[in-house]
């Protein structure tokens, strides 16, 4: 049963993160700072997640990405296009849309729903 | 052995698996490993003060996950051609497979060769046998399903290059496969020229002994001075990698090795005469020309598939030559 949450954990956190990761990248990060700023924050992603996601978000144009070799290893830091900064504020409000949605059907009753859209 | 050594080698062996199971071409394989790689050594960084244990490796390690799972969620394997443009790759077929058809009808009623310079093609020997028509209709589909394939795969290539022009990463690579690499080709150039009759030839052993036939083609003669000059190239590019690393001068002669193959490789495509069968015509029989024809016809392909490659990794080439700092 428990690995039948986590699918569904995993599907529903897959779809939420290309936002938060959007708002995030808003400042230059690589994956794993990404990683941890997430678990910070309290939305567990793995990396298996996170790296595909990235890189196509990438090869859709909402990201960039640089190579830094400077440091000690060399990091791979993203951030958001210019095509990413203007589609943000409209991700964002697709997902309050949503999540004012959601939340509406997980606390109303079931019945009152069918009846508002029977009257 | 020490820690760190083993440490390393079992990071190293997680990488290799995990890229085993990546799509992608190289380059892309290489960002996400080298990204994967960062990562496990930040972790490994933030688990231990000094060298790392085989537990800690095995713990980060386990974290991360299954290296075939992670490999091919990472970079899943792309299709040749996206599901989307399998209704466009079948039209461009019938397109470039209805000219080729054409030309071939062309070319057997005048029985002569027909078409434009590169695109010309040879007519059927006998045009009466019906089972032949069929054998090179087959021939020139697998060859123009090819040619749409290598176009399709080439155009998405280059497409992802120009928009993408960062994504690549200036790793020095590892020195000793430079030189290995380096070696190889001297060795190759060393015995493609001596050995050049004797490797293109067909040997039958005889009542005099054996007696072999040479099978080199005026397609390759041709090229014999270009293919040098690709070899040299290839070579002094290598040694300056292993030397230098990824500077202008190496990106340089890199793009004049690549630039010398391509050229190499589009003259062998538009000619096809790598290997000429005549010599053994009489050992063989007439239909060696259809054998010929269609060895010839195979090689063209992978020439062409051969071409593109190396025609997206001159797109690359130049673009970091534009791109590199110092």
């Amino acid at each position: 049963m428990s690995t039948l949450f986590d699918k569904i954990g995993a599907e529903l956190r897959r779809g939420l993160v290309q936002v938060v990761a959007l708002s995030l990248l808003r400042e230059r990060m690589y994956g794993y700072q990404l990683v941890k700023v997430l678990a910070t924050a309290g939305l567990e992603t793995e990396e298996g997640t996170l790296y595909p996601l990235l890189r196509r978000l990438e090869t859709r144009g909402l990201l960039v990405s640089e190579w830094d070799t400077g440091g000690s290893r060399p990091r791979k830091y993203y951030r958001l296009s210019d095509e990413g900064v203007a589609a943000l504020p409209r991700l964002k409000e697709v997902w309050h849309n949503i999540s004012s949605a959601v939340g509406r059907i997980l606390n109303a009753n079931p019945a009152d729903l069918t009846e508002a859209q029977t009257s | 052995m020490s820690t760190a050594t083993v440490a390393r080698e079992t990071v190293q062996r997680w990488l290799d698996e995990a890229g085993a199971a990546m799509g992608g071409d190289p380059g892309r394989r290489r960002d996400a490993l080298l990204e994967l790689e960062t990562t496990i050594w930040e972790r490994l960084d933030e688990r231990t003060d000094g060298e790392p244990t085989d537990a800690d490796v095995n713990f980060v390690l386990a974290a991360l996950g299954e290296p075939t799972e992670v490999g091919s969620s990472c970079l899943p394997a792309a299709p040749l051609v996206p599901a989307h443009q399998t209704r466009t790759f079948v039209l461009h077929v019938a397109i470039v497979f209805t000219v080729h058809f054409l030309l071939v009808v062309g070319a057997t009623l005048a029985n002569a060769p027909f078409g434009p310079a590169p695109l010309r093609v040879a007519p059927i020997a006998d045009s009466g046998n019906v089972l032949e028509l069929i054998g090179r209709m087959f021939v020139t589909l697998v060859f123009d399903v090819g040619l749409v394939l290598v176009a399709y795969v080439s155009l998405r290539r280059v497409q992802r290059m120009v928009r993408f022009p960062h994504a690549d990463i200036a790793v020095r690579p590892k020195r000793w496969r430079c030189y290995q690499t380096a070696a190889f080709f001297a060795l190759v150039l060393v015995v493609f020229n001596s050995f050049r009759d004797r490797l293109f030839a067909m040997y039958v052993t005889t009542d005099n002994g054996i007696v072999g036939y040479p099978l080199t083609g005026a397609g390759l003669l041709a090229n014999i001075a270009l293919l040098n000059i690709w070899l040299v190239a290839a070579i002094a590019r290598e040694v300056f990698y292993g030397t230098l690393g990824e500077r202008r001068v190496t990106l340089i002669l890199d793009v004049v090795a690549r630039g010398a193959g391509l050229y190499v490789l589009l003259r062998i495509v538009a000619t096809r005469e790598l290997i000429d069968l005549g010599s053994v015509r009489e050992l063989l029989g007439p239909q060696v020309e259809a054998i010929g024809g269609f060895l010839n016809a195979t090689f063209g392909l992978i020439a062409l598939i051969a071409a593109a490659m190396m025609a997206a990794a001159l797109v690359r080439r130049v673009f970091r030559l534009a791109l590199i700092r110092g």
